[in-house]
């Protein structure tokens, strides 16, 4: 049995009084990527923050690469990379010192060969000497992977690691997230608010909400969770919930006036007997869902993963300031 | 240890140098000092000049004030750097490296006040400009610069003291007006203390800018006072531990 690369117990961490990660046990097995999913303010920084031996938690433990991280903090710290949500880098110096600063930290000897081979890897060979501040947003979360590397760690972590990129550069460091792992043979923890992009990077996953743990398994397992579709209805005029409480088919039905939500065996067989039931004239919207990460989430939370807008709207904000004070 | 220090300590240094403006904003606020506020005393009567401030050149006995203030300017920037780092993320890149949080707080000290230290060759020919005969003995200058850079160091482990758990870019500014006035008028680096009211001469015997202006002006003359050179490195070291305490417990990441 070879050791967990992520092993916690009972993990909490209190902030006056908000309990921001509620007796959270994680196993992360090595070589794996593992995704954390969910909304904003779910917990998931925080959790990070305690893996990582930024802040000591409050109640219970973790072991990070096989050191605890309340008693070996710097231990942990040596054997972890870490890839920010929103690019962190020195933008007065260059992409080689960056890399040279990162050794120094790191406290490597014989560091350059490994450097060079990475910035090969990573296609910005040509680019050591230029500054940061000159690179393309790619190139630096290019970068930042480097530096996560360069003291071969045996896990790294990424927060929101597409966060606010565009969809081009979000493929692109996909396919970066799961070379890395391939070639470096590191284990991946990665967070993301982004069903789709956890669906496509994860081995495992674990579903957080208020600090808790609600789900763990492999993308495959959570979906067939869920074997109900979902359909969501909006009508002019109050319906009441009781007479499609009894239609075949129907398991449940939630809310109440002129929105409701029906979780069904097979859609297509409801529908037919649904609209009638409803009175075509009186529908206004209807939305069908198949089983999918999405509607575990909503399953197992009560509410869709993005739900939350204004946690994006910070976001954009917090992008906007970078740029301004950049200039 | 020495390898983080090293790493981080060359990072302010390159930084500082690589930006143009900050380097002319250093150098540029003593020589204005100099210049402008030098040259009040222009047409005084020499028999004035020799009975008030010892000299009869006021930028001769202005010079090791000047640098004394401007050494006590620069704590600021040992505090605007680390709320930069922490403002802009680069506090978590180096926290989440085994490098213990007082040798960050030693590099932006070490960093800010080695940044300081430009200023006294700039200073040095502008005085000389303006008619100051300067020491030509390297040790002189060695005990000079030593006092200075002690002086620079103290108050940039103060401010940091002070700043340690803000992150607003506005605190240095704030802190450096509560600290840098009192310390600069209530010390004899413009004015001989000879004509201060009571209070102010005793607040200006314990003030590390009297020691440090007192040691310069001395050095012009050739005579280095030990004592005040001892009481400047008793201070850095006093504010130092203090800073390396206070931020291995209190410096954060944001």
């Amino acid at each position: 049995m070879t050791q967990p690369a992520i092993f916690t117990e009972g993990l909490s961490k209190t902030y006056g009084t908000l309990r921001a990660v509620d007796r959270v046990n994680l196993e992360v097995a090595p070589g794996s990527v593992f995704g954390l999913l969910g909304p904003n303010g779910a917990g998931k920084t925080t959790l990070i923050k305690l893996l990582t031996a930024l802040v000591p938690p409050t109640e219970g433990r973790a072991v990070v690469a096989g050191h605890d991280v309340l008693r070996e903090p710097y231990a942990v710290k040596a054997e972890i990379g870490w890839v920010a949500a929103e690019v962190i880098l020195d933008d007065e110096l260059t992409a080689w010192e960056n890399l040279w600063l990162q050794a120094k930290l790191h406290r490597l000897s014989g560091w350059e060969p490994r450097a060079r081979e990475l910035l090969g890897y990573f296609g910005l060979a040509d680019r050591a000497r230029s500054r940061v501040s000159e690179f393309s947003t790619g190139m630096r979360k290019k970068l930042e992977i480097a530096l996560a590397l360069l003291h071969q760690p045996r896990v790294i972590f990424m927060d929101e690691p597409t966060i606010g990129l565009d969809p081009g550069t979000r493929r692109m460091l996909w396919d970066l997230i799961r070379g890395i792992h391939r070639e470096f043979g590191v284990t991946v923890l990665l967070t993301s608010h982004y069903i789709e992009e956890a669906d496509a990077l994860c081995d495992q996953l674990a579903i957080i909400d208020h600090g808790r743990i609600v789900a763990t398994g492999t993308p495959a397992e959570l979906r067939s969770r869920v074997s109900s579709d979902l359909i969501e209805v909006e009508t002019r005029d109050p319906v009441d919930p009781e007479t499609l409480r009894s239609l075949p088919g129907v398991i449940r039905v939630e809310g109440t006036g002129q929105s409701l939500s029906l979780r069904v065996t097979r859609s297509e067989e409801v529908l037919p007997a649904l609209l009638p039931a409803l009175g075509p004239q009186k529908v206004r919207r209807i939305h069908v869902e198949r089983p999918s990460l999405e509607t575990v989430f909503l399953d197992l939370t009560g509410h869709r993963i993005d739900g939350d807008e204004g946690g994006k709207v910070d976001f954009r904000k917090f992008y906007a300031t970078i740029r301004r004070s950049r200039q | 240890m020495m390898d983080q220090f090293w790493g981080l300590f060359l990072r302010e240094i390159k930084r500082t140098y690589r930006n143009p403006l900050v380097l002319v904003m250093t150098v540029v606020q003593p020589f204005m000092w100099l210049a402008f506020f030098g040259s009040s005393f222009a047409n005084a009567p020499p028999s004035f000049l020799e009975g008030y401030f010892h000299t009869n050149n006021y930028i001769a006995f202005l010079l090791p004030g000047v640098l004394s203030t401007s050494m006590l300017t620069v704590g600021m920037f040992s505090s605007m750097s680390t709320i930069q780092d922490k403002r802009f993320g680069y506090m978590k890149r180096i926290l989440l490296t085994p490098t213990p949080k007082s040798t960050v707080f030693l590099s932006k000290a070490f960093g800010a006040t080695t940044r300081g230290l430009v200023q006294i060759p700039v200073m040095a020919v502008a005085a000389m400009a303006f008619g100051v005969a300067l020491p030509t003995s390297p040790g002189l200058w060695a005990i000079w610069v030593t006092g200075l850079f002690c002086l620079g160091l103290g108050f940039c482990s103060l401010f940091m003291t002070l700043t340690v758990t803000s992150t607003d870019w506005q605190t240095p500014g704030v802190i450096s007006n509560f600290v840098t006035m009192p310390l600069m008028f209530a010390s004899t680096a413009l004015f001989p203390s000879a004509s201060f009211p009571a209070w102010m001469q005793d607040f200006s015997r314990i003030n590390p800018v009297t020691y440090s202006a007192t040691l310069g002006r001395a050095i012009l003359l050739g005579d280095p006072p030990w004592t005040d050179l001892g009481y400047l490195v008793i201070f850095a070291l006093a504010m130092v531990v203090l800073g390396a305490w206070v931020s291995s417990r209190w410096l954060k990441i944001e």
